[in-house]
């Protein structure tokens, strides 16, 4: 005989988990630098860790034609260094790689 | 008298099945009553003792007149309706008979009759008086239904209509929120110079601050958090920030800061104060009286953008 109300139930199990395994959860802060003259600097930060974000830089200086690199922050984690302003072009291609959600994404700057 | 009564009723009930609107019904009512009255009201001053029969017939000729005239109607327009509504208000009580019916014409050569007894008979009955009042009540009504202007039809409403309506009785109860429609935040424009090659002045930065009730401090930490930059404020009160930038990106800074900062996130009124509460921001709304508490500025990874050897040599 099996009482119902005994079962053991956990309400959390799926948000633990997460909605989507495929995105990433917490927000990811695009910001811009200025640098001398007129040159910029696009910053990625808040990408989940479990992405190779070697590979997504790979693919974001052959698709953007800049070049980025990958800086390892000890408070931040590994966060997404590109050049000049790429805040318009990581946007749209984040979330069309499906690796963030539009209301994920926090674009910074003027 | 009973009689009549049961005539009058299955017209009634006629009337009802063929208007289906609760309005017409009222209106139908009225017009039955009007010209009943008053010929009783005639045939009494006529004979004091009453004369039922020449009452009951004269009230069973009227029955059918209307019987004929709704049947006639039924295709005519609302309009038409109230035109002719108008009309017979107009045969009853001034007396000349304007119907568009022959056997209304019919009927109101009698009325007609009876009318001109009564003009010379005039001023004199109470019942006459009655009759006028009775006349009177019934115009009010008509009146009141002719003030929202789709009664009396079965039209479907347009959705406009009905949206309008709701609107107009919501601003006849509150008048309040009529007063605040929407109250628009107008802010003045940040007066953006360029000092030099690198740095930008932001001239009436404590102006703006003031204008947003809120410290310059959070303000200035917010700007140079959000442009990647650093600066401080000088003697002038006005606002350095190290970089080149236009009016136009500082406005849009500004909107997102009063936007996270400044409007209520629940009625997004401007009239909220900044508490800090044990390390945090809290937004207390003075219109609505709510409270939620907001991010906190943080700059986020910065990148280096000097020459590292500067920095170097500033550090060793």
């Amino acid at each position: 005989m099996s009482i119902q109300n005994l079962n053991t139930f956990d309400p959390f199990a799926d948000a633990s988990k997460g909605a989507d395994d495929d995105v990433q959860d917490g927000l990811v802060h695009i910001r811009i630098q200025q640098r001398n003259g007129r040159k910029t600097l696009t910053t990625v930060q808040g990408l989940s860790s479990e992405y190779d974000l070697k590979k997504i830089v790979r693919a974001c200086k052959k698709e953007f034609a800049c070049n980025g690199t990958v800086i390892e922050h000890p408070e931040y984690g590994e966060v997404l260094q590109l050049q000049g302003d790429q805040r318009e072009n990581i946007c749209q291609w984040l979330t069309k790689a499906g690796l963030a959600k539009p209301d994920q994404l926090k674009v910074h700057g003027f | 008298m009973a009689e009549d009564e049961a005539i009058f009723d299955p017209t009634l009930k006629k009337k009802k099945k063929k208007k289906k609107t609760t309005f017409d019904i009222d209106a139908a009512l009225a017009e039955g009553d009007a010209p009943e009255s008053t010929t009783n009201g005639l045939e009494d001053n006529e004979a004091p003792p009453a004369q039922e029969d020449a009452d009951d017939n004269a009230d069973i000729d009227l029955d059918f007149t209307k019987q004929k005239k709704k049947k006639k109607k039924k295709p005519f327009s609302t309009d038409d309706l109230e035109a002719a509504l108008t009309d017979i208000k107009d045969e009853t009580g001034a007396g000349e008979g304007g119907g568009q019916d022959d056997e209304a014409i019919d009927d109101n050569f009698d009325l007609d009759f009876n009318k001109l007894k009564k003009k010379r008979k005039n001023k004199k009955n109470l019942d006459e008086i009655m009759a006028e009042v009775d006349d009177k009540t019934d115009d009010k009504e008509n009146v009141d239904d002719n003030a929202i202007t789709w009664t009396g039809s079965d039209r479907d409403y347009t959705y406009e209509e009905l949206l309008n309506r709701a609107f107009e009785i919501m601003r006849d109860k509150n008048p309040d929120m009529a007063a605040g429609k929407k109250q628009k935040f107008v802010m003045r424009p940040p007066q953006v110079v360029k000092v030099g090659a690198k740095k930008t002045s932001f001239a009436n930065f404590t102006e703006i601050c003031k204008m947003l009730h809120r410290q310059p401090k959070h303000l200035l930490d917010f700007l140079l958090a959000e442009l990647g930059t650093s600066g401080s404020v000088d003697g002038n009160n006005h606002l350095i920030i190290k970089g080149r930038f236009q009016q136009k990106q500082l406005e849009n800074v500004l909107r997102r800061y009063i936007k996270e900062y400044v409007t209520c996130h629940t009625c997004k009124s401007p009239d909220t104060i900044l508490q800090k509460d044990t390390r945090l921001f809290f937004l207390q709304c003075e219109t609505c009286g709510s409270r939620c508490s907001v991010a906190s500025i943080k700059s986020g990874f910065q990148a280096v953008t000097s020459k590292r050897a500067a920095i170097r040599a500033k550090t060793a």
